[in-house]
């Protein structure tokens, strides 16, 4: 049974204040990864001494639009991404993996903020802010800073995050409609599951059809999601016409194995990562076209 | 020395004012404290859907919220869809639809539905697939379930025929 002391804090400061001045301090927002460890049994009692509900501070909620940004508050929701139109308008990759997290009821309570921090492998805000080049905005008392996601996650359910440091939003590059992203998840059932493989592209496409500044994350793939740069060689500047899919399916494949090794799971993921591949740029393509 | 917290709270169109424990879930404190035990204890980590609620108008599963962070917030049980001893059309439906048979999934089957209507009151069937996604059923097939959410929306004649 875990025992503590409740805190709420309503201010980032009061937070910040809160994680300077206390030890042994966890953060609870929208509880749906934590409320499952404490049911559990899963957290050491003797790292937890308070528990610092976050959820209400207004100031890290909402989507603003900057001029040349996006921030997303640490506490916007994964609904709240799929519904926003400027989500959905500049980067839609973000909303396509936030609809496919849980439940309904997940979705109404999960958080932006915990599920980067949470930074599991197979988290499916984390290959599309990857693509994305999404960065993180870190405080604490000693100061504000900023990192990219590859600099924030430093492996598997492991971040950057100080002790008396918070996430209190992430900042989105605004796109311009030359931009195309994609996400495309593999589940073994559509609803409440976490993805056994999942993608995310984000690319321009030029006048000449060609694909340009091209990202391709996966997810699940690897001990982090991470950019795959030897496919992402290999397609830029390809013409969106003249794509040899089969040697992208063998090649994607090849290089996971040349991040992860042989493991178990690998007859089955190196042939998923290439079918994934072609149903994401076939996506991609196909808007492209309906574009004119 | 585990400190309480005083918590006010509004279920179902009533203002309570809580003493909570520091881990008492949402679900919890509507059982235990409050009574309303149309709100079910299926799996306990989010995946069943049994003691889904409406908080601030919007489906969450109470056995993932800690009471004392939703002080000040408004809850509805399937407790609160019944008015003046009438039930809620969809609660009626429901009924009519045979989309109860243990009945263990309804009062979350109910609030998931009634969060989707709150919403969007002309839902299509994927739109009702979705909301209720969340709610695992072991007996109907959820056919029936459709249905009957199928049937409080406007343009029900329209849909039943294909």
């Amino acid at each position: 049974m875990l025992e503590y002391e409740f805190l709420q804090a309503k201010k980032i400061d009061e937070t910040l204040n809160y994680l300077d001045k206390y030890n042994k301090v966890k953060l609870i927002a929208g509880g749906t990864d934590l409320l499952v460890e404490m049911h559990k049994d899963d957290i050491d009692n003797d790292k937890v001494d308070y528990l610092l509900d976050i959820s209400n501070i207004t100031e890290m909620k909402g989507i603003k639009e900057k001029e040349d940004k996006i921030e997303i508050g640490a506490l916007v929701t994964h609904s709240e991404l799929v519904k926003s139109e400027l989500i959905n308008k500049n980067s839609a990759v973000l909303a396509q993996g936030a609809v496919t997290i849980g439940s309904t009821q997940i979705r109404n309570r999960g958080t932006v903020g915990g599920n980067v921090v949470n930074a599991s492998p197979a988290a499916d805000l984390l290959s599309p802010l990857i693509a994305l080049k999404a960065e993180v905005v870190l405080k604490s008392v000693n100061g504000t800073r900023s990192l990219s996601l590859p600099e924030f996650i430093t492996g598997p359910y492991s971040t950057d995050l100080n002790k008396n440091e918070i996430l209190t939003k992430v900042i989105l590059p605004k796109y311009s409609d030359k931009y195309y992203s994609i996400f495309k998840k593999i589940k073994r059932r559509k609803a409440v599951d976490i993805a056994r493989l999942n993608m995310a592209i984000v690319s321009k496409v030029n006048k000449e059809n060609k694909f340009e500044d091209i990202r391709i994350v996966p997810g699940s793939a690897t001990p982090s999601p991470q950019a795959f740069s030897e496919i992402e060689k290999e397609l830029e500047g390809a013409n969106i016409n003249d794509i040899n899919y089969d040697n992208l399916e063998e090649k994607i494949g090849e290089e996971m194995v040349s991040i992860t090794g042989e493991r178990w799971s690998t007859p089955y993921k190196k042939p998923a990562i290439g079918s994934l591949l072609k149903k994401s740029l076939t996506g991609i393509i196909k808007e492209v076209k309906a574009n004119g | 020395m585990v400190k309480n917290i005083t918590v006010n709270l509004t279920v179902n169109e009533k203002n309570y004012e809580l003493e909570v424990a520091p881990d008492e879930r949402l679900l919890d404190t509507l059982r235990e404290q409050l009574r309303l035990t149309g709100v079910k204890e299926g799996c306990s980590v989010g995946e069943c859907g049994a003691c889904t609620v409406l908080l601030d108008g919007k489906a969450v599963h109470s056995c993932m919220i800690l009471t004392a962070q939703v002080d000040g917030s408004e809850v509805m049980t399937v407790e609160g869809l019944e008015k003046d001893g009438e039930l809620d059309p969809l609660q009626q439906s429901f009924i009519d639809h045979q989309a109860v048979q243990c009945g263990f999934c309804t009062p979350g089957m109910l609030m998931s539905a009634k969060s989707l209507l709150n919403e969007n009151p002309d839902p299509d069937r994927e739109d009702i697939k979705t909301a209720i996604e969340g709610n695992l059923c072991r007996c109907t097939g959820y056919e029936q379930i459709i249905e009957a959410v199928e049937a409080v929306t406007p343009n029900k004649e329209e849909k039943g025929a294909d």
